[in-house]
Order: structure tokens, then sequence, then C-alpha cells
């Protein structure tokens, strides 16, 4: 037992002692709820009519005026260049925003993506800019799924990214479902961010972690250990143990930190207890059990990453599960992640309790079984 | 301390060590020499445990290493051959580390562990990260952690692999000091001149299997002549070799490359001057010779006709 402990003591000294650790477990997972988290602001009702020109051309702008024109207090309405133009001189419309070609690698570059005509006059100008802006950068996670996407599967981010999306009418039920949040309750937001961020860097850590039971292989480590009086349960124990702990951890603050910092609300504290070690679990397993398959750290990052990723599309970590097509969901449900979400929605945005969420409990429990027994029947030892 | 009895081993259909027999007594040093891939790493692993033996029996203080693991496992130490510490870790939590898995409580791991920077002349470097050390200080780190149960018997595995003379010599002294305090050691190399240095007995041993073994002394009398003859000619016939082979005083002629030969000799003077003369009548030109005197390095070229390290 005191063995156990040395070994889990000491790795998670090892882990903290790593500066990447600290930015991996929380600046990053911040950033990014921030980053995708926002969104639209509400002010004042007073109806403007802004003309809307698209040259993007693509899903990605068409998305983007699907949104701006569910906006209640502003009417957007869309037009060619040169219609655009009469009505602005006509005064007809108050303002004409323009969507640029390669919106996305503007946005990428951080130089403007839209135009605003005429662009001092109007005194809501600002406000329409935040609007449109919000609009791209609210959609631009799909722009950035896509292309991570499109990298791996090697297409064109603008296909992956028609397919993610599914359709406009989908997008435009998502959107209505989030103006009209009284109704249904899906997650929002900041809330949905964290809640999907959260586990997709509980993920990338244990991802990393369980990395060092390969580095400890490479470097002679458990051969060593070996020579001393400690058993391999032992072993595992202690790293187990470790990954679980700085799991925990990380999930602890980005929760605490998220509704400090974001007003989130987690929802019943022993549910969320519950959730949080069943997934962490989960997730730890599936980490040892790729780290049980595979020979170098390199290829536990690469095919690590390229798992986490596409599970985490796939489970509804970056947008609500409801939106991509029937197929997808189906597969879905054999994807921890869509569990967790299910979870972490039913006690964020319904209040539920542990009654509520057995079934994402007991499902996760499930997939932590089967990734444990793999990891722990499989693992290479020397 | 330590008893071999007939042990082998094998990986898949590849035969590594082919039944191997010897005996360590307490407060022994123990050379054991072989060239690359002889066997020497898998024999450790078996002592300690790492990897089961085939068949054969290994004991440690009269306790079957298969049967009772652990317990021979906390009367050893073992160095491994590769360096396998925590490179972002200081020493000091190394040595602790090591120092846990046998079982030492935290206060007195950290005490031990100061100890064991003082035995390894590290005492300042303790605080200092793995990473930052030079491969001399590491390979320091690497046999203190196998001191730090204070075990009976300590194993190296060719401990000096790639390090400066200076770190070297240090880590030899130690280890000799260490036998003198009544640590029985086992050491392996590929350095004769190390295991000449450090250990009263020697083992050597070659593709699994063991040539020779006794005190410094009984291999040298088992030495096949005290002097090799080195010759550089010119040209070569098969003729003259077996000629050579036959002169009074020759015990071995071994071929080393096309033009280069050893002639190991009794020690007597004369058989130099009737290999020249033998040479110069079969019209065999040399251009150049030595005198060598033998050692375990010749004897290994004796036994095997290969060189100790290529
Ligand atoms: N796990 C293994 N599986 C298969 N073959 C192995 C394994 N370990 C060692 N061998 C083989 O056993 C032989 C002896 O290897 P070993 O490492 O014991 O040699 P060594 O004397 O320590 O050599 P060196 O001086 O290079 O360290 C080699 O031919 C090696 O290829
Ligand atoms: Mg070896």
């Amino acid at each position: 037992m005191k063995k156990i402990l040395s070994i889990c003591l000491f790795e998670i000294k090892r882990t903290f002692k790593k500066k990447s650790s600290i930015v991996l477990m929380l600046g990053m997972p911040l950033l990014f709820t921030f980053l995708f988290g926002s969104i639209f602001g509400k002010n004042a009702d007073i109806a403007f009519r802004i003309a809307l020109v698209d040259e993007e051309q693509t899903a990605y702008s068409k998305d983007i005026i699907q949104k701006l024109m569910h906006d209640e207090m502003i009417s957007y309405e869309l037009f060619n260049a040169l219609e655009a133009e009469k009505l602005l001189a006509s005064n007809e419309v108050q303002g004409i925003v323009t969507l640029e070609k390669g919106i996305a690698n503007k946005l990428r570059n951080e130089e403007p993506a839209a135009t605003f005509q005429p662009s001092l006059g109007i005194a809501t100008a600002p406000l329409i800019k935040q609007q449109v802006n919000q609009a791209m950068q609210s959609l631009d996670i799909y722009v950035a799924a896509a292309q991570v996407g499109g990298f791996y599967f090697n297409e064109s981010w603008e296909s992956v990214y028609e397919r993610l999306t599914g359709n406009e009418r989908q997008i435009q039920a998502w959107t209505e479902q989030r103006i009209n949040a009284s109704d249904g309750h899906p997650l929002m937001g900041i809330s949905y961010s964290s809640a999907g961020f959260s586990i997709m860097f509980v993920m990338i850590m244990m991802l990393s972690m369980t990395g060092t039971l390969i580095e400890a292989r490479q470097a002679g480590i458990w051969s060593r250990l070996f020579t001393t009086p400690v058993t391999r349960f032992q072993v595992l124990l202690g790293y187990f143990l470790s990954f679980f702990i700085v799991g925990g951890i990380q999930f602890f603050l980005l929760i605490l930190l998220s509704s400090t910092l974001f007003d989130v609300n987690w929802g019943s504290p022993v549910a969320l207890l519950l959730l949080v070690t069943a997934l962490l679990l989960c997730v730890v397993g599936l980490g040892m059990s790729i780290a049980s398959l595979v020979k170098t750290v390199e290829q536990q990052n690469a095919i690590g990453t390229l798992v986490i990723i596409s599970t985490c599309m796939l489970g509804g970590v970056y947008w609500p599960i409801s939106i991509v097509p029937d197929v997808m969901q189906k597969i879905a449900n054999f994807v921890p992640q869509t569990w967790a979400m299910e979870g972490f929605t039913s006690l964020i945005a319904d209040s539920g309790t542990v009654g509520d969420i057995l079934v994402p409990l007991i499902v996760l429990l499930g997939f932590a079984v089967i990734f444990l027994s793999i990891g722990l029947s499989r693992m290479n030892y020397t | 301390m330590l008893t071999l009895s007939d042990v082998k081993k094998s990986f898949g259909a590849h035969e590594v060590i082919k039944g191997i027999s010897f005996q360590v007594e307490k407060g022994e040093s123990f050379g054991l020499l072989g060239p690359n891939g002889a066997g020497k790493s898998t024999l450790i692993s078996m002592i300690c445990g790492l990897i089961p033996n085939g068949e054969g029996e290994i004991r440690v203080n009269g306790k079957l290493v298969s049967k009772h693991r652990k317990e021979t496992q906390q009367m050893i130490g073992v160095v491994p051959q590769d360096i396998a510490l925590y490179p972002t870790m200081s020493a000091l939590d190394n040595l602790m580390f090591w120092g846990k898995m046998y079982g030492l409580s935290g206060k007195k791991a950290k005490d031990r562990a100061k100890e064991v920077l003082e035995i390894v002349g590290l005492t300042e470097r303790g605080k200092d990260r793995v990473e930052t050390f030079s491969g001399g200080m590491k390979r320091r780190i690497n046999i203190g952690a196998a001191l730090m149960h204070e075990p009976q018997l300590l194993i190296m595995d060719e401990p000096t692999v790639g390090i400066d003379p200076q770190s070297r010599s240090h880590i030899l002294e130690t280890v000799k000091s260490l036998n003198e305090q009544g640590l029985t050691v086992i050491y392996t190399s590929h350095y004769m001149e190390e295991v000449e240095f450090l250990c009263k007995r020697i083992a050597i041993i070659d593709e699994g299997k063991l040539l020779i073994s006794g005190t410094k002394k009984d291999l040298n009398n088992r030495l096949a002549g005290g002097i090799v003859l080195k010759l550089t000619v010119g040209s070569l016939h098969p003729s003259f070799i077996e000629q050579v082979k036959k002169l009074n005083g020759v015990e071995k002629v071994i071929v080393q490359q096309a033009e280069e030969i050893d002639v190991h000799l009794q020690s007597k003077m004369e058989s130099v001057a009737d290999v020249i003369l033998l040479a110069s009548q079969s019209g065999v030109v040399i251009h150049n010779m030595h005198l060598k005197e033998a050692n375990l390095e010749t004897l290994f070229l004796q036994l095997t006709g290969r060189s100790l390290r290529e």
C-alpha cells in the first residue's frame, strides 16, 4: 500500500513539475471556453434594417446569414451588392454588411472579414459589428472543427463543414432553440462550452499522462521497477491513482473557475461528483488502453489525438448532437462523450439529480470497464 | 551468496543461455566478462527476477529466485545497463523513489539518499534535475539508486558504458571500496581492464556458454603461452600457417585479416626467431611485427578466435 502511494505521489509531483501540464490543464480549456462560449448580447429593441451582401457564398457564410436573420432587434436582409447600394442611397436600409471572400482565413489571421457601410454614420454600427462578429465566431468553431476534420480525412474543410452542419434548416432549428431557451432546455453558450471543453481537455491531459506509461517502459524504468520487490498490481494501481487524481484536480479546478469566471451553474454537487468520477474512470481507461496498444509516445499522441478529436465531434462536445444527421446520432451512442454531455446537460440545464443521470452514469462505467480491461490485460511490461 | 546451476533461457526458438553454472561467495567481487550479445544482461535479468529462468536453478542466500522472488529481490541491488531514472526529477527525488520501492519509509529514504549522494560524490548536485547531469553523473546516480536499501549483493550491468575517464575511475574506486566494506559485487563488462581491476574471480561467457571461470591467477595459468606475436605480412600462403603451427613452442595461430596473424607462443623467445626464420624460408615478407603480453583479452581470443570488442 505504501509503495502504491509512493508511485502515485511521485507521478503527481512529476506532472505538476512540468509547466506545460498547467497550461494544458487549465489555461487552454478556459481560453477555448471563453473564445467559443460567448454568445449574443441582448440590447434595446429598436428595429433596424440592414442589407447583407454575401460575397463568400459558401455554406459557412449562409449559416452566418441565417444566424443574423434570426436577430430580433435588427432586421437583416440579403441582397446583391448593386441592390444594396441602391437601397442605402434611398435610405431604405440603414447600412450594408458585406461578408467578404475567405472569411475563415481572414478570421484566423485576425483581418476584418466583413465590411460595414456607412463606416461611421449610424449609432448602432458598433452593435451591428459586434453581432456580425459574434455570428461569425460562434460558427467559427465548426470551421475550426471542419479544418481539423478536413486535415484528418484529407478533404477540403468546406465539404467537411457542410457535412458537420448538416443543412441550414438544422442550424436554424438550433438557433431558434437557443433563442427560445425557455421552452426547451438545451445547454447554452458558455455552459455548453465549459462542459464540452472540460471533457476534451481532461481527455487530452489524461492522454498525455498515460503516455508516461510508455515513457517509463521505454526508459527502462519499468524493467528496473520489476527488479525491486514491487508487484505489477502495485505499479499499475499507483499509476492509475495518479492519473485519476490529476484528472480529478483538473475537473475540480475547471468547474470552480468556470463557475466563478463565467457563472456556469454545474448543478447538484453529488451528482456532478458521480458523473465526473465515472467519466474520469472511462477517460483514464481509454488513455491506458491506447498506451497498451502502441509502442511509442509519438504514436500515443497521434492516435490519441485523432481518437479524442473525432469522438468529441461525434459525441457532441463542440455542438449539440441534435444538429447532426440521424445516422450520426446513432453512431454517437457508442462514444462516451455523448453520455457525458447528456449527463452534464441534465445537471446544468435541467438541474437534474443523481436519479436523472443514472443512464449516462451506467453507460460511462460500462465504457470504463471495457477500456480498463483492455488497458490492463494488453499492457506490455518490458 | 549466489548459486547458478545449469541455467538455460530461450527467447522463442533462440537459445540465449545454454546452461551456465557458477557460484559467488559472500564478500566476493565477481566479474562477468563477455562480448556483445553474450547473454550477460539476460543472465542478470534472471538473477534479479525480472524474467523467469528457463531450466536450472538460481539461488540467492539459498533461496530460489523463482519461489521467493520478493525476498531475493530485496537482497539484491541492480544497476541496469541503461540509465533508468526520471530525467525531470532531482537526484534526491530519484534516489528516494527507488528507496521507497524497496520499502524504505519517507524519513529513512531521505536520510539514506543523502548518504548515497555522499557515496557517489554528488552531494552538491542533489537538488538538481537529473537531465542537467553529465553522462557520468547520471551513471553515478544510477548506481546510487541500487544502493539505497543497503543490499547484500550489488549487480552492475556495464555501469561505465559511454562515460568520461574521470567518472569511470570514480565509479571503479567507489565499487572497490564498497566491496572492501563487505558488499558482494557482480560486475559485468566487456572492458577487461575494469574487471581485472575490480574482481578477484572472473567468468568469461560467450554465446550463452561459460567458457572459463576462476581467480585471475587460475585464468592466467590457463593462458596458452605468455606472448602473442603479431605479424603483418605481404602475402600469405596457407602452407606457411600450417608450418608455423607445427613449430615448437607455438600454441595457436589466429588469422585476423588476410595479412595479419597472431601467433600465440609459450613465452620462449626462441620461438619468435623460429617464426621469422620460417617466414624468410617460405618467401613470406614481414612488413611489421610486435610482441604483446597475453592477458584476459588474449585468453578470450584463444578460447573463441574472436576478440572481446569488435
Ligand atoms: N527479450 C528478448 N527477446 C529476444 N531475444 C533477446 C531478448 N533479450 C535478449 N535477447 C537476445 O539474447 C542475446 C543476449 O543478449 P544480452 O542482452 O543478454 O547480451 P549482453 O551480453 O548483455 O550484451 P551487451 O554487451 O550488448 O549488453 C542477444 O542475442 C539478444 O538478441
Ligand atoms: Mg547487456
